[in-house]
């Protein structure tokens, strides 16, 4: 016989009406699966409030048992009283939760398995909890009683394990695990290699091929397993479309509102920059390479060349970095040659330098002497020419005479014999200068007979012969096509 | 703890058990030296001295507590080795080799004060073109501040044609017929940006590192990092074209807290190279000589008393003085040269001309000095005046740089010079894509107001990739969509080439390794590298 519902005990009219929003949250999730995709403010606002209320119904699920069994006590036996009304704001906040979790998980960035065991555990526990709520009580006394009990370790056990998945979802799988000492670790068998989320990105295509070993390169350090900076974890696929606490960081299609592309491209002296100010910041092409990634829908398994412009792309050119100068190797380098340049370094004054503070090359520039400087001055280097890399010898008096000289500078690579009296003779002696790149000749009296010498130079990519016998109409040997200035 | 021994005047003696007097310069004198050493002391030296004291005694307690094995000298403040830029007294600007191997030795830089338009020049925008005449959308204007523009403007579109140029294809309008003969030498930035929007901060930014007075221009930088290969002209030359001087003024090539050496001289092309640098009437060039003898003996003597490294480098500066009396009047006369080199820079010796300028700079390049630098002016092109207007002044300007830039850079390409000299062309800013609008009104002739937030500059030579763009800005070339390149990033590039890494050519001052690129990060632009 049952009574005329108006007449029902308030519980049971009230759980008659929280199966109400249990059914409508049951036909949300079948027909309306949360699938990744973005969508509207409203969703994300609403959904944001999810992480809030979610503390309630777990929090009030744990404290039920409590109750029980401190209740059970004759000093605590208050307690019993107050369980129904712990048991009745469970069930409310539990299926409110779930109602926001399903809006946060539909407004985007969530999809994979771990959201759908977080879901489908979330649902559960509020039927279960209702369920409590209805058994409690009505068969007190009774061996039917044990319904009620299992039902309630149930409860628990899945609001344990829906905890933890929505942990995981949050701040990362391993969040639990990865700073658990080993003996413990190994006791319970978790490894940390089961605990990587899973890729599900096709093997070769843009994104595998392409973002993501810029990821794995550059972010997965502060967002990857070891740590979850801002809850984002950038190591796979799913975890790069979930996002972190603040919510996704990929809108599909639009890199200007994904939070991750806005940040990446951020003035690289702002507080936003990504990654932060003092570690390696992105190329301007693997950020480009990310954009356009996003903008073709940032999705797993779009063939590498797919994606439009990114082969253009060139290689990026590599960042400049300075190396610290160790003064006791470059000393020991110099060393052989200190003594003789310190004499020359008198009598030629900003003549003669070391190539850099790092070097023990030399560059010579004799050009601002002008006539006081000739062949008998280039033979007093004589103890240097191993270590000259580069010789300008313009507007000096030197001839054909320092051809024999000048052809012992083994490691010259420029040499500039521009406004001088040096002749063919002195280029034609210079034929064994096998490293050198760059022979001026400007304004002297060479003629086309030189270019015989210059032809077997096998390093020589300039060779200026503006104001001589050489004109622009001279038929060029191949090897000097292209090379010769006029 | 004073020993008391060794304050006594009688226990001055060179008893080498008395430290703290073992280190001061009198030790070995005889007691009347002693005395007229001492008398020479005057109030202010020992206030002086005696501040420096008490805090070198600070100090060296400091030392001591924090002793290392490097002193703490050779440490920058971020705890990396020092470079040593230290130099004999009378040689200031003798040549110290870079830091590594460097691919430019002297820099030639062209400054067209006002700040041309990217967008009648390089920047080629049909969009912007097609746009002509409608009204600038309101993104354009939200938080943006403008030197004249109000209301809603309009877009402006490009006021010339362009077409495609050279082997690398870049973009040029028709106004510079004869430096687009050179586009496949040249590397363009279309990505600059700057936080200035007014000429004068906007040049010391450029120059100096820094948008306030005070900072050393990247001329003085250079000289101070590397010297002058030329003992008998300045390491750092400033030419103006006439007409207009930059905003700026001459703190654009100041020396800022760098030793006052290693500021810019600005010479002139026409009439005496510096002022007041030759000898008055009816006094020949060996009576200064004894004149000249006659002063450095007065310092030397002063020299010997007080020991101020200032007064030797006083007497170098005066040595320096006349001999550049000689060579920089060779170095600045034109005449010398050809008529057809002449010719070919459009050269008219005795005006004030950028075209003078140029064929002196690369005269003076060849004579070893160290940084060139060039104003131009009247690039202001806001439409309100015919001379700065896109469709009047502008073309004459154009007119102006075009020859001589085209002459310049062949110059050095046949001498084999750009291999190691950076040529560098640009302004402190850009201009808007849209017509300025002074007072709301439409304005009589054509002009874009100043926009920081993108600019173009190209660079030539010394390392630098030929024929290559870097950045890229709006279809309206109005913003810059890749690449941004900030002033600080050219100047750490800049000097990058000259074999520098910017945060080690620095200076102590005011607590902070003072650099160019300021405190802020910098990067060396390693796209735009050969």
């Amino acid at each position: 016989m049952i009574a005329p519902f108006r007449q029902w005990p308030l519980r049971d009219r009230l759980g008659l009406f929280a199966l109400a929003p249990i059914l409508l949250l049951l036909a949300l999730l079948l027909f309306f699966p949360p699938d990744g995709a973005q969508r509207s403010d409203w969703a994300q606002f609403i959904g944001g409030f999810h992480l809030l209320t979610i503390h309630f119904p777990i929090a009030l699920v744990f404290l039920i048992p409590v109750l029980e069994i401190a209740g059970r006590s004759r000093r605590f036996q208050y307690l019993h009283a107050s369980v129904e009304l712990v048991l009745a704001l469970a069930v409310f906040s539990a299926i409110a939760s779930a109602v926001l979790g399903w809006f946060l998980a539909r407004s985007g960035g969530s999809s994979g398995t771990l959201v759908v065991q977080h879901m489908w555990g979330g649902f559960f526990v509020s039927v279960f909890c209702c369920l409590c709520w209805m058994l409690r009580g009505r068969f007190a006394g009774q061996r039917f009683d044990i319904a009620y009990i299992s039902c309630l370790v149930a409860t628990v056990l899945l609001v344990s394990f829906t905890g933890y998945r929505g942990g995981q979802l949050s701040h990362g799988a391993t969040h639990l695990t990865e700073h658990m000492p080993s003996p413990l670790r190994e006791w319970l068998g978790v490894s940390k290699q089961e605990e990587k989320g899973p890729a599900t990105a096709t093997p070769d295509s843009s994104f595998a091929a392409r973002v993501e070993p810029v990821f794995a390169q550059n972010c997965v350090t502060c967002h990857g397993p070891s740590r979850q900076k801002g809850g984002l974890r950038l190591d796979s696929y799913e975890a790069i479309l979930r996002g972190g606490k603040s919510g996704p960081v990929i809108k599909a299609g639009d890199p200007k509102n994904s939070k991750l592309f806005q940040r990446i491209s951020s003035a690289h002296d702002s507080d936003n920059i990504m990654p932060p100010p003092g570690k390696t910041p992105l190329s301007t092409d693997q950020i480009k390479l990310i954009e356009l990634w996003i903008s073709a829908g940032a999705s797993p398994n779009l063939a590498a060349n797919a994606v439009e412009d990114a082969a253009s792309i060139a290689r990026p050119a590599a960042e400049i970095t300075f190396a610290e100068i160790d003064d006791a190797a470059v000393a020991k380098q110099r060393a052989p040659i200190a003594n003789a340049l310190t004499e020359l370094d008198k009598r030629y004054p900003d003549v003669i330098e070391y190539e850099s503070r790092g070097s023990a090359k030399l560059v010579i520039n004799a050009s601002l002497m002008g006539s006081k400087f000739s062949d008998d001055d280039v033979a007093q280097l004589k103890p240097l020419y191993n270590q000259i890399v580069a010789a300008d010898f313009s507007n000096t008096a030197i001839t054909d005479r320092s051809a024999t000289n000048l052809a012992a500078m083994k490691q010259l690579r420029m040499l500039r014999l521009m406004h001088t009296r040096i002749t063919d003779a002195t280029v034609l002696a210079l034929g064994g200068l096998s490293e050198l790149e760059s022979l001026n000749v400007f304004d002297t009296g060479i003629t086309p007979a030189a270019l015989k010498a210059a032809e077997h130079m096998p390093k020589l990519q300039h060779f200026y012969a503006g104001q001589t016998k050489i004109t622009a109409n001279e038929s060029l040997p191949d090897a000097l096509k292209g090379k010769v200035q006029f | 703890m004073f020993d008391s021994e060794s304050i006594q005047p009688g226990a001055i003696t060179d008893d080498s058990a008395h430290a703290s007097i073992e280190e001061s310069p009198i030790v070995d004198a005889h007691p009347e030296e002693i005395l007229a050493r001492l008398q020479a002391q005057t109030r202010r030296h020992f206030l002086r001295s005696f501040t420096a004291g008490v805090g070198s005694m600070f100090l060296g307690s400091m030392a001591l507590k924090y002793a290392s094995p490097v002193e703490a000298a050779e440490l920058n403040i971020d705890g990396t080795p020092r470079l040593e830029f230290r130099r004999d007294p009378t040689r200031p600007l003798s040549v110290l080799p870079p830091q590594f191997p460097a691919r430019a030795k002297r820099i030639i830089y062209l400054h067209m004060a006002g700040a041309p338009s990217q967008l009648e020049l390089f920047e080629h925008k049909p969009d912007l073109t097609r746009l002509d005449g409608q009204d600038c959308p309101a993104s354009f204007l939200q938080g943006k501040r403008f030197a004249f523009i109000s209301g809603v403007p309009k877009l402006l579109g490009s006021q010339y044609p362009f077409h495609q140029a050279g082997q690398s294809g870049a973009w040029v309008s028709d106004r510079l017929p004869n430096f687009e003969k050179h586009i496949d030498d040249v590397c363009f930035i279309k990505s600059m940006r700057t936080d200035q929007f007014n000429h004068a901060p906007a040049q010391l930014l450029v120059h100096t590192g820094n948008p306030r007075l005070g900072y050393p221009s990247m001329g003085s930088w250079v000289t101070y990092g590397l010297g002058s290969e030329n003992q008998n002209l300045p390491g750092f030359i400033v030419l103006i074209s006439g007409g207009k001087q930059p905003d700026g003024g001459k703190q654009l090539w100041g020396s800022g807290f760098l030793p006052s050496i290693y500021q810019g001289v600005q010479c002139r092309s026409h009439g005496e190279p510096v002022l007041y640098l030759q000898n008055p009437q009816s006094v020949s060039r060996s009576l200064r000589r004894s004149e000249l003898d006659a002063i450095d003996e007065i310092n030397r003597q002063q020299y010997a008393e007080f020991g101020n490294p200032e007064t030797i480098t006083r007497i170098s500066q005066y040595e320096m003085a006349f001999r550049m009396q000689m060579e920089a009047t060779d170095a600045l006369d034109i005449r010398k040269e050809s008529a057809a080199t002449q010719a070919a820079y459009g050269c008219k010796p005795g005006e004030e001309s950028f075209a003078n300028n140029c064929l002196v700079a690369r005269r003076l390049a060849e004579r070893g000095v160290r940084f060139i630098q060039l104003y131009h002016w009247g690039w202001d092109s806001h439409g309100s005046n015919a001379i700065e207007a896109l469709n009047l002044g502008f073309t004459d300007r154009c007119r102006e740089v075009d020859q001589p830039i085209a002459a310049l850079l062949s110059d050095l390409k046949q001498r084999g010079m750009l291999e190691d000299t950076l040529v560098v062309w640009g302004g402190e800013f850009g201009r808007t894509s849209m017509r300025e609008n002074r007072n709301g009104a439409v304005m009589q002739y054509i002009g874009r107001d100043h926009n920081p937030g993108a600019f173009t500059i190209w660079m030539a030579g010394g390392g630098i990739k030929p024929g290559f763009t870097h950045g890229e800005t709006d279809a309206m070339g109005y913003e810059i969509v890749k690449d941004p390149v900030e002033i600080r990033d050219l100047h750490a590039t800049m000097l990058y080439t000259m074999g520098f890494d910017h945060h080690k050519l620095n200076y102590s001052f005011q607590g902070l390794d003072q650099k160019l690129t300021s405190p802020k990060p910098a990067r060396v632009v390693s796209e735009v590298l050969a």
